[in-house]
């Protein structure tokens, strides 16, 4: 005799249980629509026009200018976010976003970074680059309560990034300890409209694997309020992959080309449209857009864009 | 020693029973109000599983409309949902916030595959995602004229026909060696047996596919006892001033019985044509015709004896063993159904099992050589027999 119902699965995982408010979405949506009801206000993203101003515009290049110490504060907080409209993720930050804020430094500056650890979990900070091994945040892990500070010389330049590595890993990974750090050659770059995107995934209920996607921790953030650059003017976009738990995430820009740096550390570059990085790899984009108009871009794994890993650049003259 | 007459309660002695009533609601007023830091001795509570509990996808042109429950105790918060993997806007037809065993209907614009799988995903505000697979996505029939009489057509013929055309049998049964007749009674017994194990087991599943608070062996026994006892009851009155169940009145208890598992078997054939989880061929419909006329025989085998049934009465014995079914695709096919399955099955088997004690009773008074004799041992083996060899077609 045929059986119905459905087979529903669910995972329980440790977290702390809350009752949010009502959450509902406008469906402006018709099927038909597609993608063209995932923009503005149809995007289901969380927050205001500006939040993560902070993460997508870096702070300034300073001219070269060797020994010149770059002061920076990291604190490691145990903070529930909100990643998706009503969906809450505790999280561990630096300074209570993830990802953490983008640290800059021209190559030769003396990087100063204080790390208080305010979180309920040993951490640590490992930055990408060339130094001494005691800085490096895998062997001087600091307790709940403790503080560190990591000081060494700038280089070499190019993106960088910085992430906890304290264990187990994945697990301080994918809770949000990670962000952005961006190194300067000596010699300037030229000037240009400046971007940072982390890629980055959830794993909400504790599987292994992700239930959502982002750019600068939030689903469709891009989508509902799509970034605005200039036509023909010069866009670097520094992009690094943090994704925990899928092997790759990846870059595509619609309807138009871009010169990428792998690593931003040399004048190498590839001419294309679609750039894939593992965990850790990062690189620098550079963009000239041809036309004006609304340009998707998104990871090429379509399961990452549906699940919140898409965007638009609005190119205006 | 003298046993004297037993004393009346008094009136307070009766107020006196509502005593643990009172000192109840007082303990459990004082344990709301003071409870949580009792828990707070033994330790902090484990989260809550956040699961959803997904009863029913239902397909309409360019939409997806999935009903959901919240099975947990406490209050679970709808904030996303996926379809394959992907994150879709929604509206919501019911709260967002659903207190303990409410349900919503999340609605989903949505140009979905006919015939392909698909698997929904709902996640809580607490990012815990349940989801749910549908075997294939089919347009789900609303209740339309047609489709009504579609249904009605399918229940008619895996019900009504196969035991209409078991009574045909009953010319040849009145005409019968009491040997013969009694290793049909036997027969009977054994089918219903047969229908009544299969109904407890069926029950059994349904209830585990239940979440927690609503499942449970306790919801089974209450469908068992509830037929069984009814038809307990039934019975000694359709016996009334005579000795034990016999004839007509005998066939109209295996009716009742062979009913209530029609009404569960239309059920289920209903709930997974809509699901797209059962393919309804002819094959299948056949099937069940040759498995259910075995019913009609059974109905067919007490009333053979005593006096002779008239056209009406055998009509209305068919209409009793096999319109359930009718009802049941119906019920199936467009109601939501999870805890009423469970009961239904149940009362399938209570009521199956209570007429084998019934058939039992009247073989043991009336077979020549009672229970014990090789033709009742035989009948009622080849009554199991035949029922698992036709349910072969439809397993």
């Amino acid at each position: 005799m045929a059986r119905y119902g459905l087979d529903s699965t669910a995972r329980a995982a440790g977290q702390d249980h809350l009752n949010h408010g009502a959450v509902t979405q406008p469906a402006t949506a018709h099927a038909a629509m597609g993608h063209a009801a995932m923009i503005g206000a149809g995007a289901p993203a969380v927050g205001g026009a500006h939040d993560l101003d902070a993460l997508l515009y870096p702070p300034a290049a300073l001219p070269y200018a060797p020994g010149r110490v770059r002061d920076y504060t990291l604190t490691a907080t145990d903070r529930e976010i909100e990643i998706a409209p009503g969906v809450f993720f505790p999280a561990w930050t630096y300074n209570g976003t993830v990802p953490g804020p983008v640290l800059r430094a021209t190559e030769g500056d003396i990087l100063r970074v204080k790390f208080v650890n305010a979180g309920s979990h040993p951490h640590t900070i490992h930055f990408h680059g060339i130094h001494p091994t005691n800085m490096d945040g895998v062997f001087e892990v600091v307790p709940s309560g403790g503080e560190f500070t990591y000081e060494f010389e700038a280089k070499p330049y190019g993106m960088q990034l910085y992430h906890c590595h304290a264990t187990p890993l994945k697990k301080h990974i994918h809770k949000g300890l990670y962000g952005a750090l961006i190194i300067d050659p000596k010699e300037p770059r030229a000037p240009a409209q400046e971007l940072v995107m982390v890629m980055n995934g959830y794993d909400t209920d504790s599987d292994g694997s992700n239930n959502f996607y982002t750019v600068n921790g939030r689903t469709f953030y891009y989508a509902r309020y799509p970034i605005r650059v200039k036509r023909s003017e010069l866009v670097r976009l520094y992009l690094v992959n943090l994704t925990e738990f899928d092997l790759i995430n990846s870059f595509h820009l619609h309807a138009d080309f871009f010169r990428y740096y792998p690593t931003g550390s040399s004048d190498q570059f590839e001419y294309t449209d679609t750039v894939m990085q593992c965990q850790g790899q990062r690189g620098i984009l550079e963009i000239e857009f041809s036309h004006t108009g609304t340009f998707m871009f998104h990871a090429h794994q379509s399961e990452f864009t549906e699940l919140g890993w898409m965007g638009y650049f609005d190119v205006v003259d | 020693m003298e046993a004297g007459p037993a004393p009346r309660p008094g009136v307070a002695w009766r107020l006196w029973a509502l005593a643990p009533i009172l000192v109840l609601a007082v303990v459990v007023g004082a344990f709301i109000a003071r409870g949580a830091s009792l828990i707070d001795l033994i330790g902090s509570n484990p989260p809550a599983a956040d699961a959803f509990d997904i009863r029913r996808v239902e397909f309409q042109a360019g939409q997806i409309r999935i009903r959901v429950r919240n099975p947990q105790p406490e209050e679970l918060t709808i904030a996303s949902v996926t379809i394959d993997d992907a994150i879709v806007p929604f509206t919501l037809d019911g709260p967002a916030t659903l207190k303990r065993l409410r349900s919503s209907t999340i609605v989903v614009a949505y140009d979905w595959v006919e015939d392909d799988p698909l698997s929904v995903g709902v996640t809580s505000s607490t990012g815990i995602e349940t989801v749910g697979a549908v075997a294939a996505a089919i347009e789900t029939p609303v209740a339309s004229a047609r489709g009504l009489i579609g249904y009605g057509v399918i229940g008619f013929f895996v019900g009504v026909v196969p035991v209409a055309l078991g009574l045909l049998w009953l010319p040849s049964l009145r005409r019968a060696d009491p040997k013969w007749l009694a290793a049909f009674m036997a027969l009977t017994a054994g089918l219903l047996s047969f229908l009544g194990l299969e109904s407890l087991a069926e029950a059994f599943t349904l209830q585990a596919l239940l979440p927690g608070p609503l499942g449970g062996a306790g919801l089974v026994l209450l469908g068992v006892a509830l037929s069984a006892l009814g038809m307990t009851y039934l019975s000694s009155r359709l016996s009334r001033g005579r000795k034990g169940t016999a004839g007509l009145n005998l066939a109209l208890l295996v009716a009742i019985g062979i009913g209530v598992h029609n009404l569960g078997e239309g059920l289920a054939i209903g709930t997974s044509f809509a699901f797209g989880e059962l393919q309804l061929g002819t094959f299948l419909i056949v099937g069940f015709m040759i498995h259910n006329i075995t019913e009609g025989l059974g109905i067919a085998a007490p009333a053979a004896e005593g006096p002779r049934a008239t056209f009406a009465q055998l009509c209305a014995l068919a209409v009793i063993a096999g319109g359930p079914a009718v009802l049941g695709t119906w019920i199936g096919g467009y109601a939501s159904n999870d805890v009423l399955g469970v009961l239904f099955f149940g009362a399938a088997a209570g009521a199956a099992l209570q007429v084998v004690v019934e058939v039992g009773r009247f073989v043991a008074r009336r077979a020549p050589g009672g229970l014990r004799s090789g033709w009742v041992i035989g009948g009622y083996l080849a009554g199991i027999a035949v029922m698992y060899l036709t349910g072969l077609l439809v397993g």
